[in-house]
């Protein structure tokens, strides 16, 4: 007998569930380019499942095509929906979006963060600057979660690193752009974006030989600098980390100078 | 054979003019050097090097193969050991394939060249990485203002990914940063960036300065690399990044502004 040409095997593919309150294309995205800062490509292409239980309000229409491609664009692959009313079911149907409402509960509770990296591909603009790291370990050696990038990262180029920390030897120009799941450590400038906590840690922290940003996020809190960093801030050794309010305890970024 | 690259992103911030000097220093000094212009459409090359009347083939006839490598260089009238390789005025830019350029880098090879300088044309597009695609090191060219430096760091990103090299795995490109057009006046009264400034946004070992210089234009119309007029500064300070590439040691020039002495003044000049 020869081996069959279809075989089926469960899987465990983690992804994530993405919980939309809202369900106009334009509003969504532009949530998604506060959030992401402009990012383009934020995901690498991890399943998800849009979840629409928040929604109070529903339109008579709804952009399911214009929603999905949105997702697209940030590196998801929506696969199905939750929570969606029946008059849609059809226009889903037509998307091939499966209604996920009556199968796997599970799929409501948000992957662990573990579970999600361990399916994201490395993604970096620099493959040969770093060939310690790309000419990737067997499995069983002993490696490090964090990664540590010994040149500069220049405009246009961005370090991709969801299983740990990123140790940045050579700064972080204009225009370069830094997500990992951990922390962040800056020696030298950083002058371009950094996002900390990417997957959702709110104990990741940014620090910065010299600080001078243009954006920086932790666990999806960001601050841009358009009009420039505060000049108490500017150019010195600053470490950035997630504090409650005291008032609301929301959690808000914090920026403390280091003393050096 | 070492293959060098210009490049520099931004457009008109001298890596003609570098090309064809460097290229001239280093056959001075008896290397058998090639300069190869990657500009297909604008040709300016052969201009600066003054050969322009000579160009029957060029580098896309030869890639496809309606010429032979030795038909389309041009030899040099003034400097024993220096070739010219021109680009076409008029076909597509898509005609610079990557193994017809490879083809020709190993034909160089053979034929005993010790370095090919490769002229870049400016943007981060097809024509600009074939010229950086075989490259061993890498002349970024920098003008002192904050475009011209964004450029340069774009263009350093990919020459750590989309080059041969980046992509082999092997020994990243070597990479040196040149500030043309540099004018120590206006860096002194805060209209331009210095060479410092660049140096730390950029953090790229530094080959040289090249001030900003008449002399440069004037060469260009006579259809001569500036290296060769020996009394002109930027000469001079080309003539020490080619020292300086092959390993000597030589102090940075013409990067301070001397207030002109009260002699000079009565003088009229300065
Ligand atoms: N050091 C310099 N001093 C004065 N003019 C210069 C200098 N270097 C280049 N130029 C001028 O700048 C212009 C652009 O130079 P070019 O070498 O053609 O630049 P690119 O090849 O980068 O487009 C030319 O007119 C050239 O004469
Ligand atoms: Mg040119």
């Amino acid at each position: 007998m020869p081996e069959p040409i279809v075989r089926f095997t469960p899987t465990n593919l983690a992804g994530f569930v993405v919980t939309l309150a809202a369900t106009s294309p334009a509003r969504l995205a532009d949530e998604l380019h506060k959030v992401f800062a402009g990012a383009n490509r934020y995901f690498a292409g991890e399943v998800a499942v849009l979840d629409f239980r928040e929604v109070t309000e529903w339109p008579t229409h709804v952009d399911w095509a214009g929603i999905a491609a949105l997702m697209r664009r940030i590196g998801l692959q929506p696969v199905g929906v939750r929570g969606v009313p029946e008059p849609f079911h059809t226009a889903l149907a037509r998307l091939n979006l499966a209604l996920l409402d009556a199968i796997s509960p599970e799929y409501g509770a948000q992957p662990t963060p573990h579970a999600t990296v361990a399916v994201a591909p490395e993604r970096t603009a620099l493959p040969a600057a770093t060939p310690e790291a790309t000419q990737a370990a067997p499995n069983d050696s002993p490696r490090s979660a964090s990664r540590i990038i010994d040149r500069p990262v220049r405009s246009g180029q961005q370090i991709h690193h969801p299983d740990g920390d990123v140790i940045l030897m050579n700064g972080v120009n204009p225009g370069g752009e830094v997500i990992a799941g951990g922390h962040i450590i800056c020696w030298g400038p950083l002058s371009g974006r950094a996002i900390a906590g990417a997957y959702g840690l709110e104990t990741a922290r940014i620090f910065a030989h010299r600080f001078q940003p243009e954006l920086v996020a932790i666990a999806g809190i960001f601050k841009t600098f358009e009009q420039g960093v505060p000049p108490v801030l500017a150019g010195k050794p600053v470490q950035v980390r997630l504090e409650p309010t005291p008032e609301t305890a929301e959690m808000r970024l914090q920026f403390d100078i280091l003393e050096l | 054979m070492r293959i060098v690259v210009v490049t520099s992103g931004k457009g008109g911030v001298g890596k003609t003019t570098t090309s064809a000097a460097f290229a001239t220093g280093l056959a001075l000094r008896g290397y058998k050097t090639a300069v190869i212009d990657f500009d297909v459409g604008l040709r300016n090359l052969d201009l600066i090097m003054g050969c322009e009347r000579r160009v029957v083939y060029d580098f896309v006839n030869v890639i496809q193969g309606d010429a032979k490598l030795h038909q389309a260089l041009i030899k040099d009238k003034r400097v024993e050991s220096l070739y010219i390789l021109p680009a076409s005025q008029t076909k597509d830019k898509e005609a610079l394939t990557e193994t017809g350029v490879e083809a020709v880098m190993d034909e160089l090879q053979q034929m005993g060249f010790d370095y090919v300088v490769c002229d870049s044309p400016a943007g981060i597009e097809h024509g600009a990485l074939m010229a950086m695609m075989f490259a061993d090191e890498a002349i970024v060219v920098t003008n002192p203002e904050v475009s011209s430096v964004r450029d340069s760091d774009r263009i350093l990103g990919l020459l750590q990914s989309k080059t041969r090299r980046a992509i082999e795995g092997r020994e990243p490109i070597k990479e040196h940063l040149l500030i043309t057009r540099y004018n120590p006046k206006r860096v002194e009264e805060g209209e331009m960036l210095s060479y410092k400034d660049i140096l730390e946004l950029l953090r790229v070992p530094l080959i040289g300065v090249i001030p900003e210089s008449e002399g440069v234009l004037h060469a260009s119309n006579q259809g001569e690399p500036v290296i060769l007029i020996k009394e002109d500064k930027a000469a001079q300070a080309y003539d020490d990044v080619v020292g300086r590439f092959l390993g000597e040691n030589r102090p940075l020039r013409f990067t301070t502004y001397e207030k002109p002495g009260l002699l000079k003044r009565l003088l009229g000049g300065g």
